[in-house]
């Protein structure tokens, strides 16, 4: 049971005092420096829990590094314990004292009999030279690393002459304070898709990763319905189409990765077999097997469809298919989860190595403009054996790329997905149009933009009003300038955004944080692909208010203008709206 | 448990077509679904000619026209003959007619009649259709009998993102309720199911399956969720066990030891351990079940504080063993009951919990508990979501008479030529009211006046309400007016706060020093 254990090269992240994260490789053998708050061996780290919370302890005379020492839970929690446990505090639990906080800084806490159990701390004057310890005086104590700041703020505390005066509540404030800036304490968390979306949004740049939060891409996972579908899943082996099972999903994600691994999280298949989950469903070897082609695969040119399988990109389910705008996709992310496209051999026991297929636009829409896609040309085995065994290999890796290339293209090309999932800074307009004909029936697709406009474009498309014209009077081709989608492909189009609001919960003191970020709202596009029946197909509960307005003279299209239009959010029923009139006339007929 | 052959859930993998005696969701409109288990014959005996049936507002659809087909088909409806049937009497069918949502479409039990029906081919009706969907978690959650609160997609999304729950992972999660929550799980943690993957004899590797472990203590819903689970072929992913988790916490007894399932591994005598990674609690007083949710025996002191700091008045329950007995040595000593402990989380790794309450005054004696037991991380977070509603504005005079557009003016131009309009029919009208009044000849300003007014006609084509008889066809309002967004009209402002925490795995003195001496630490660095 090794798996919650930090492993050599894993990306581990470290939540400073400053609640700031710092994410490094755990590379065997050397130092982890973290700033102010010290350095230490990365052994030190390895092998160990993630989650814990470490110390670093300064180095004694003639060591020849500091130590870490894990920090127990109560010991973390020790201040926020004690306070809870005084009476003021804990009365407020009980709900028996009232607290008047106006604006959420001032407060003034009134006992059961109105006597003031805490003073405001408007009377208090925030005056820096009550504290006597000067920031001088406060270097040399660190660089006499007495007990790792504990006892800094221990000096602190008593050295400011006010204190007294401090209520409980400013005082709590003050030591939480001093506490995050002189503690040499940090937690290794381990980085998982979550985690990543924290740290890019907080301390990297968001708009690479197109300001995603998590709380948008878990409602993107769920919407698009992405899970494990292994070949143990009963139908899988015979899907929708030849040679391909189920659960496959289709991506445009222009995020660096971030999208793709969070569904890949969802599927099992983002971690490493060694380390993330050793319960990583394992195909059985007859699905995929070690990517590795043995050095017999490659005398033999009888058998192409054996050493296919175990190639790259070479999983018959439960697989990512990426499309990319340049000629090759960029998933720099994913280095964090140990797969790093960018190196030459690619960790090929990596789930993704065979999960993930990716492949251009080029390739996708007009594959025979792609040198990837064209044949290479076929030696004859006598001419081949004559070569010498450099020029052998490459003549086999030509023909084994070849071979990937124009199965994932064929396979990609033939369609049948489960769902479709964008996140791109290309008009969607562009990109539904050529990826909802590869979806299956029921599939779901998901469209994310950091701004609305977009979806708005995308949802009109698919409009009621629009998709009652199509079914009247349907275009010779789509796209076409009033279509450039079929709109009857898609059920039920929704727009949705989310966003979590943090809050602060120390005892006496739970409010929202104070701050957050601007920028992106974020938002989805979320739709259902259906399968229109062939033929007109008519909506229930349009007679009798065609008869009403067949009195006023209106015609049957007029009719649907109006049943459809304006006032009520006619975006969201399609032709489908089947008016409640319609319900009510049911029965009488 | 146990079945011989193990049925694929429609929720996970729903094959290519619709198929007899499995859970299939019928899309009537948006928000109008209606969960259907598609069956051939007609068990119910209701007597329709074409077999079994099911009513919608949107028209009758006879199972077979619904089975067999890709999923995402849209269904015409079917010309059944609703009225004739047996003894069903009009009254009744008219009443169901007119009830709501949820009873609509449920295939009412009908008297058992007597004949064997030979299904007739249905005939298509002129109008009416819905689409055939699969179930997802998402539509199930949408359109399930509710028994209770539940919780929605936008919130068990983030729970399940947070709490880390993946392929192979174990989750506990009470109390179980509707069983939203579980269908979202159940998908989460699904990698295979058990009984399938154990014919692959030699797996090198023992698999380790993702499992729901799902506390109920209401007996009906208890029952209820059994039935939904066996019919949603989530047996083997699900367990729904029937428990009060505050008093007798989530151990579990023999009778849930599956010996494919690698999980539960334990000497024969000791309860058994769900050994969850994540634990979801949507309880009244989730403070009361966290003391059941330790790595080790913890003295009564730190169980009686922790529940004293959330201010329960009630002393600390005595803890009970799985099987409702006492443990005498728990009683008045606070001697740690080393001897017999098991915990029900995994040892092996970290634990995220997450609690859903909806008041503040849950989450903080929540909040306090996990401080005094140990919980790392804990953070609070509410989940806001919006549907936004997208459609496109038309103002204008020329609007009046369409349905749900704002006919005032859309311009200044607009208002000014109406105002123009209203202001030459209004001397019309005085003039010739004048005229009829004034028995002398017309002044010479009142001819003035009559001239202007015919010169210029009061009639402009903007200021005609369309005529929609001529010229609907030429117009094209999909793509007229101004496309505006905004929250849809009902929002859920507040569903619950949710607490999030963590345990780390202990750590002992002796694991430490063999790690040390793994990643030795070489005096060159
Ligand atoms: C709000 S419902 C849970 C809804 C569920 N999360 C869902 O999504 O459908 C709460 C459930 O907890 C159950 N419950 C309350 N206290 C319990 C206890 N101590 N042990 C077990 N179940 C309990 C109730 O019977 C109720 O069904």
């Amino acid at each position: 049971m090794h798996h919650q254990l930090m492993q050599p090269h894993a990306y581990v992240a470290l939540r400073l005092p400053s609640d700031s994260l710092k994410v490094v490789e755990l590379v065997p053998n050397t130092t982890i420096s973290i700033g102010k708050y010290g350095s230490f061996p990365s052994n030190l780290l390895l092998g160990r829990p993630y989650n814990l919370t470490f110390e670093i302890v300064d180095k004694e005379e003639g060591q020849t590094h500091s130590n870490l020492r894990v920090v127990p839970a109560l010991e973390l929690h020790s201040d926020i314990l004690a306070e809870a446990s005084s009476s003021v505090t804990s009365d407020i639990l009980d709900g028996k004292t009232v607290i008047d906080g106006g604006d959420g800084v001032e407060y003034e806490l009134v006992g059961e009999n109105g006597e003031i159990l805490m003073r405001s701390n408007r009377e208090i004057i925030d005056d820096p030279s009550r504290q006597k310890l000067t920031m001088e005086e406060i270097e040399v104590l660190k660089k006499e690393g007495t007990g790792a700041g504990r006892d800094i703020i221990a000096l602190l505390m008593q050295s400011h002459t006010a204190i007294d005066q401090k209520t409980a509540f400013s005082l709590a404030k003050y030591t939480l304070r001093k506490t995050k800036k002189y503690v040499k304490r940090f937690t290794a968390l381990q980085v998982d898709v979550p985690l990543l979306t924290h740290y890019l949004l907080s301390e990297k740049e968001a708009l690479k990763t197109m300001e995603l939060r998590e709380e948008l891409l878990a409602l993107m996972g769920s919407l698009a319905n992405i899970h494990y579908s292994g070949p143990s899943s009963g139908y899988g082996a015979d899907g929708l189409i030849d040679g391909v099972g189920a659960g496959r999903w289709l991506v445009v994600d222009e995020t660096g990765g971030l999208i793709l691994a969070a569904m890949a999280e969802r599927m099992g298949i983002l971690y490493p077999a060694d380390d993330g989950e050793t319960d990583t469903p394992q195909p059985p070897p007859s699905q995929v097997t070690s990517a590795e082609a043995t050095p017999q695969d490659s005398q033999s040119t009888s058998h192409p469809a054996h050493y296919h399988r175990c190639l790259a990109m070479s999983a018959t389910s439960n697989t990512l298919t990426l499309i990319h705008a340049n000629a090759q996709p960029n998933l720099s992310l994913l280095k964090y989860f140990r797969y790093d496209t960018s190196v030459r051999d690619v960790d090929s026991s990596h789930p993704l190595h065979t999960h993930l297929k990716t492949l251009s636009w080029l390739q996708l829409l007009s594959p025979h403009e792609d040198t990837g896609y064209t044949e290479p040309e076929v030696i004859p085995n006598e001419v081949l054996q004559a070569w010498k065994g450099g020029k052998r290999g490459t003549y086999f890796k030509k023909r084994r790329r070849w071979e990937r290339i124009k199965s994932v293209v064929d396979e990609t090309r033939a369609g049948g997905f489960d769902g479709l999932v964008v996140a791109s800074a290309m008009n969607p307009t562009t990109i539904l149009q050529h990826t909802v004909p590869l979806l299956r029936g029921a599939a779901q697709v998901v469209v994310y933009s950091p701004c609305i406009e977009p979806l708005t474009e995308l949802a009109d498309l698919y409009s009621i009003s629009r998709r009652t014209a199509f079914a009247i009077d349907p275009p010779m081709s789509v796209p076409c300038e009033d279509f450039p989608l079929n709109p009857a492909l898609l059920l039920a189009p929704t727009v949705h955004t989310v966003k979590a609001r943090h809050w602060q919960c120390l005892p006496g003191r739970t409010h929202p944080v104070m701050t957050g970020k601007g920028g992106a709202e974020g938002y989805i596009f979320h739709a259902t692909r259906v399968l229109p029946a062939e033929g007109k197909v008519e909506a229930r509960g349009k007679h009798k208010r065609r008869k009403v307005l067949k009195e006023h003279g209106a015609n049957g299209l007029a009719e649907n203008e109006a049943a459809l239009g304006g006032g009520v959010p006619c975006m969201f029923d399609g032709v489908c709206e089947q008016s409640e009139e319609g319900a009510r006339a049911y029965p009488q007929q | 448990m146990g079945t011989a052959q193990q049925r694929s859930s429609p929720f996970l993998d729903p094959g290519p077509v619709s198929t007899a005696d499995s859970l299939a969701i019928l899309h009537l409109k948006r928000d109008l679904l209606l969960p259907t288990v598609l069956s051939a014959l007609d068990e119910k005996c209701e007597g329709y000619d074409e077999g079994r049936v099911t009513n919608t507002r949107f028209g009758s659809f006879p199972h077979s026209t619904l089975i067999g087909l890709p999923w995402g088909s849209q269904v015409r409806a079917s010309d059944v003959d609703t009225g004739s049937r047996g003894r069903r009497g009009a009254q009744q069918n008219k009443k169901r007619k007119r009830d709501d949502r949820l009873v609509e479409g449920n295939t009412a039990v009908g008297e058992g009649s007597s004949e064997t029906p030979t299904p007739k081919a249905p005939v298509a009706a002129a109008t009416g259709f819905i689409h055939l969907l699969p179930p997802t978690p998402e539509t199930w959650t949408a359109s399930l009998p509710h028994r209770t609160q539940v919780v929605y997609t936008p919130d068990y999304s983030y729970i399940l993102h947070r709490l880390g729950v993946r392929p192979g992972s174990t989750i506990i999660e009470a109390g179980a309720g509707s069983g939203s929550f579980s269908h979202a799980s159940a998908r989460a943690v699904f990698n295979g199911y058990p009984a399938c993957e154990s014919d692959g004899t030699s797996l090198a590797k023992k698999t380790k399956f993702g499992k729901v472990w799902s506390y109920e203590f209401h007996k009906q819903r208890v029952g209820r969720l059994r039935e939904e689970i066996r019919n949603h072929g989530l047996e083997g992913v699900v367990e729904i066990v029937h428990r009060d988790v505050c008093e007798d916490g989530f151990l579990l007894d023999h009778s849930y030891r599956e010996p494919e399932n690698g999980a539960l591994e334990q000497g024969e005598a000791l309860p058994l351990s769900p050994q969850a990674d994540a634990v979801f609690l949507d309880l009244p007083a989730p403070w009361l079940a966290l003391r059941h949710l330790t790595r080790k025996a913890m003295p009564t002191t730190v169980l009686n504080a922790a529940i004293a700091s959330s201010k329960s008045q009630t002393p600390a329950p005595t803890p009970r063993n799985p099987d409702g007995t006492n443990d005498e040595n728990n009683l008045e000593t606070n001697a740690i009951h080393t001897t017999s402990f098991t915990s029900p989380l995994n040892q092996h790794s970290s634990v995220r919990i997450c609690t859903f309450s909806p008041c503040i005054e849950q989450v903080q004696r929540t909040v306090s508990t996990l401080r005094q037991l140990g919980w790392l991380g804990i953070e609070m977070v509410e989940i806001a979501h919006k549907r936004i509603e997208v459609r496109r504005e038309r103002v204008g005079l020329h609007e009046e008479g369409a349905r749900g557009v704002n006919a005032s003016p859309a311009t200044v131009d607009e208002a000014m030529e109406r105002l123009r309009e209203v202001e030459s029919r209004f001397r019309l009208s005085r003039s010739a009211m004048k005229r009829q009044t004034s028995l002398g000849k017309p002044t010479d300003e009142d001819i003035k006046t009559e001239e202007s007014d015919t010169i210029t006609p009061p009639t402009s084509a903007l200021l005609q309400p369309a005529d929609p008889t001529t010229n609907r066809n030429a117009r094209k309002a999909f793509k007229e007016g101004r496309l505006i967004h905004r929250p849809e009209p009902e929002l859920k402002t507040h569903t619950s706060y949710l607490v999030f925490a963590l345990l780390p795995q202990e750590w002992t003195p002796e694991e430490e020093a063999r790690a040390r001496s793994k990643w030795p630490i070489k005096p060159k660095q």
